[in-house]
């Protein structure tokens, strides 16, 4: 089979992966993170920072699970999901983990705010009332250059009553 | 040259084809927390990458037989150790450790068979499998075959691994009633790569020991079993005058290596620190972890 080449001159597979969702399909060249990859599909809620799976700046959902999408090769998301921040309400909406970091005003410059977003709705999918410590421990591979910390743990804990499908059932 | 393959194999017979040409920049990929490092900067320049993730699930399975000795699959990763109830029941040293290793993300993909095979020496799960004398079973071009975690490695990042060869499968033999500790020692935070890492176990019969495994790593170049420490427990009744004896005989066996963690000066008087409360932890059951 006949290599195909992108602009660059860099060797192309094609993929088909969700994303927030919406079925994408496109030519991804193999040194391409995540990362890469989200930015040229104009998300850019992941950052790529450290680039060292330290800082989860760049923290996405494959299937439901948090990764580094900074250490995700693009073309190994082939046939999967892939969650960002900006699929977590429609446009001009906020989910409730978002309400909460504006409610506890849990970041200043805000860079590091998607990452734990999306941390935090993994978090409280694994564990409905998470203690102080275990809020710790989930986070501690997430960064906040602002240390916005003590915010940033009373948002999780908001968000944690806040959730729908607490507020919602009787 | 302008990208690199990258292969999703079914099988592990076909993964190992794949690697077969022992080509340098042929490697497998199974997190890729590590790699992906080693491509960023250069030390890795890959021609093909084989990813196992593609693996039938019985490849990252966890199981228990009737005596009590486990097997690991390759591609299990590090969050199921830690989560698996099995590994909580039957080696919760195991899971214990996982949770102080790197950070959910890192361990939700990260797999049992990358943390092998790396060669790493500051990598906490080695010590711990060596400690309760786990085997590596390898699969490669020309068979498969087993060798004990704790002589998997030759030197700085170096394995017995030939090319081709994967690590395939881990198992662990029934604990029968010993009991295993690891203690991290970090430089900066908490969840940062060991500065020392010391794992052991304790076996009584009666009052008497009659088996101990004491296992040094991070601070030396290679993991390193340290048997002239066992031998000075082995018969023995626990005491702290015998944990305090294995401990300065661990130290002093330690090839303890300098590194941006620490001088060797100071992190042999950690060996011989973390050595005694390492075998009194293990003798209490108990860590403070
Ligand atoms: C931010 C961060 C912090 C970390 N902190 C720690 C820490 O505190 N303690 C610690 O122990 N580790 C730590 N690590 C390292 C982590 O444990 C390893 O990166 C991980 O275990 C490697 O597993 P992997 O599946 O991702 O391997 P990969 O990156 O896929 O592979 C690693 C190496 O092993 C080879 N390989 C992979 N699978 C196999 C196999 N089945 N058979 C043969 N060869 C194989 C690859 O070719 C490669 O050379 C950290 C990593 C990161 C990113
Ligand atoms: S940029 Fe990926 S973890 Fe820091
Ligand atoms: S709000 Fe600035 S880095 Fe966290």
């Amino acid at each position: 089979m006949m290599e195909k080449v992108n602009l660059d001159g860099a060797v192309v597979n094609r993929i088909r992966f969700k994303l927030n969702g919406r079925e994408k399909n496109l030519d991804v060249a193999s040194h391409e993170n995540l990362v890469d990859l989200l930015v040229r599909l104009d998300h850019f809620s992941a950052r790529e920072s450290c680039g060292q799976g330290l800082c989860g700046c760049c923290t996405v959902l494959v299937d439901e699970i948090p990764v580094s999408a900074c250490l995700t090769l693009a073309q190994l998301v082939d046939g999967s999901e892939v969650k960002t921040a900006e699929g977590l309400a429609p446009p001009g909406e906020l989910d409730f983990v978002q309400r909460a970091f504006i409610e506890e005003g849990a970041f200043q410059c805000g860079f590091c705010t998607p990452g734990f977003v999306m941390m935090t709705h993994a978090l409280l999918k694994e564990t409905v009332d998470p203690s102080e410590t275990e809020i710790r421990e989930y986070l501690a591979g997430n960064l906040c250059r602002c240390a916005a910390y003590p915010e940033i743990i009373r948002a999780v804990k908001t968000a944690a009553r806040n959730r729908p499908e607490r507020t919602e059932k009787p | 040259m302008r990208g690199f393959e990258i292969v999703r194999p079914t099988t592990i017979e076909r993964a190992i084809e794949l690697l077969e040409s022992g080509d340098p920049g042929v490697r497998p990929f199974s997190g890729g927390t590590a790699i992906m490092q080693m491509m960023k900067t250069g030390m890795f320049v890959p021609e093909r990458l084989v990813s196992l993730a593609g693996l039938s699930k019985e490849h990252s399975a966890i199981s228990v037989d009737g005596e009590g000795g486990m097997k690991i699959g390759a591609m299990a990763t590090l969050s199921t150790l830690e989560r698996n109830d099995l590994v909580q029941t039957c080696f919760p040293v195991l899971a214990r450790t996982m949770k102080r290793l790197a950070n959910v993300r890192v361990r939700n993909v990260a797999t049992v068979g990358g943390a092998l095979s790396h060669g790493d020496p500051h990598m906490d799960l080695p010590p711990v499998l060596a400690a309760l004398d786990a085997i590596a079973i390898l699969r490669g071009p020309s068979g498969s075959r087993e060798v004990p975690v704790a002589d998997l490695y030759t030197g700085y990042y170096e394995t017995v691994l030939e090319p081709g060869e994967l690590v395939a499968e881990v198992v662990i033999p029934p604990s029968d009633g010993a009991s295993a500790i690891y203690r991290k020692t970090t430089s900066r935070t908490a969840d940062d790569w060991p500065m020392v890492g010391v794992a052991a176990s304790l076996r009584l019969s009666g009052s008497r020991i009659s088996s101990a495994r004491v296992i040094v790593s991070a601070a030396t170049a290679k993991l390193q079993r340290i048997t002239a420490a066992e031998d000075v427990l082995t018969g023995q009744g626990p005491s702290r005058e015998v944990f305090a004896d294995a401990a300065r005989v661990a130290s002093a066996h330690s090839d303890v290596i300098d590194d941006a963690h620490g001088s060797s000066v100071y992190k042999s008087a950690l060996v011989e620190i973390e050595v005694r409360r390492g075998l009194r932890d293990a003798f209490e059951g108990e860590t403070a972890e």
